[in-house]
């Protein structure tokens, strides 16, 4: 059977040529995660103080009233919803996608080239496209995000902003998850704490709706460098899962190629002596 | 003199988390300077300088926008960004100059001229701040 042979040959190369593609993606993704990770616990410090900031003041605060807290769900939500530029990442940009709660006639400001490519022919309204890769998104941008989105929330565009993104728990676990920006609610489980006399420069409602987009724009590089670290890890593991099957068709092959190669002696061998027998 | 706790945080990184006795910040309402044990207070901040005097030296930084917390004798800065005088890239900063000027010249929408606006104030800012040292 020197045909199969060939075949199967041929297979087995074409295999191999597969897995060191899946090898060095791989390898680019897990260095990459380490990068990433640390970012992510970089931004860490930056969104909790602030978030507690604006916490402390509304807590604190019975007299004030800000246009960001007040939300309006007769009006079409905004939604930032943050997945990957590229596939190849197991379930990640699926996952995501799955967990959506989009409503027809809602606004999207999408990150990341998936999302874009998603949401391309649904009945929805793309606030801008200028931040579509997820990769290059860097807190200049998001602070720039946040002014957008504090701005038409305000002129009364939409009533609600959120932002989808998944949540980097450790390399191996990441869940897609969704967060309120707007309207500005504080965390119920938080422990209250007794209250100070502070001085606010400018008046409290100056100080916290200046506040408030710096704090969307924490939320959403915190939600971006996770993502960026949810993607990676995704990829690493998908292109881990690929390299195991491709080690496991090469060793498959591998047996058949040499039986069959075992066989085509056999048989070379049998006729030669029935050749010579006569 | 006093010591108090002074962090300094911006989205890429923790800048300074340390003791410190003296700083001097922008805010929108003017200069402000913190000593220790000072009252409660938060002041949304300016683009501007930020001095600080730690170990007995001062520093000076461009800050451009954040918010100064001074809660339990501790004092933050939450800062959009915070760059020392001696880590501020003064070719960038030229270049983003010339890049709002340019923009503020040929007149685009209320929205994008305010965005070159502040741009400009920021590369200015940096610009001042970066060639005192």
């Amino acid at each position: 059977m020197p045909q199969s042979t060939k075949i199967i040959k041929n297979r087995i190369k074409s295999v191999e040529g597969t897995k060191q593609i899946t090898k060095a993606m791989e390898l680019v993704a897990t260095s990459k995660l380490r990068r990433a990770k640390d970012n992510m616990e970089r931004v860490k410090p930056y969104f909790e103080s602030l978030r507690e900031l604006a916490e402390d003041i509304m807590e604190h605060n019975t007299d004030f009233s800000s246009p960001f807290c007040k939300g309006d769900y007769e009006k079409p939500s905004c939604h930032v919803i943050i997945a990957g530029d590229r596939g190849l990442a197991g379930g990640y940009n699926a996952n995501l996608f799955r967990s959506l709660e989009v409503k027809d006639g809602d606004f999207i400001l999408p990150i990341g080239k998936k999302v874009t490519e998603y949401f391309a022919k649904k009945n929805v309204t793309v606030l801008t496209n200028a931040y579509a890769l997820a990769a290059n998104v860097r807190s200049s941008d998001c602070m720039q995000i946040a002014r957008l989105l504090a701005n038409e929330y305000k002129a009364g565009k939409f009533g609600r902003v959120d932002v989808s993104y998944t949540k980097f728990v450790n390399v191996l676990t990441f869940e897609p998850d969704t967060e309120i920006l707007l309207p500005f609610a504080p965390n119920e489980e938080r422990e209250k704490k007794a209250g100070v006399l502070t001085i606010y420069e400018g008046g409290v409602d100056a100080v916290f709706n200046q506040l408030i987009p710096q704090y969307i724009s924490g939320i959403i590089y915190g939600a971006v460098t996770s993502s960026v670290a949810s993607e990676l890890s995704s990829r690493r593991n998908a292109m881990q899962a690929a390299n195991k099957n491709a080690d496991e068709m090469i060793a498959d092959l591998t047996l058949k190629y040499n039986r069959s190669r075992q066989s085509a002696i056999t048989q070379e061998i049998t006729e030669i002596v029935a050749g010579s027998e006569n | 003199m006093s010591e108090y706790r002074l962090k300094i945080v911006t989205p890429d990184r923790m800048v300074f988390d340390s003791f410190a006795e003296r700083l001097v910040a922008r805010t929108q309402a003017g200069d402000v300077c913190i000593l220790a044990r000072h009252t409660e207070y938060i002041a949304p901040l300016a683009i501007g300088e930020i001095k600080v005097k730690a170990d007995g030296k001062w520093r000076t930084a461009s800050c451009s926008g954040g918010t100064l917390v001074v809660t339990g004798g501790e004092t933050t800065i939450v800062a959009d960004t915070f760059e020392w005088s001696d880590e501020i890239d003064l070719e960038r900063a030229k270049r983003a100059k010339e890049k709002a000027e340019e923009r503020l010249k040929n007149n685009a929408t209320e929205f994008e001229f305010r965005l070159a606006e502040l741009k400009l104030k920021r590369a200015i800012n940096r610009i001042n701040t970066g060639s005192k040292f």
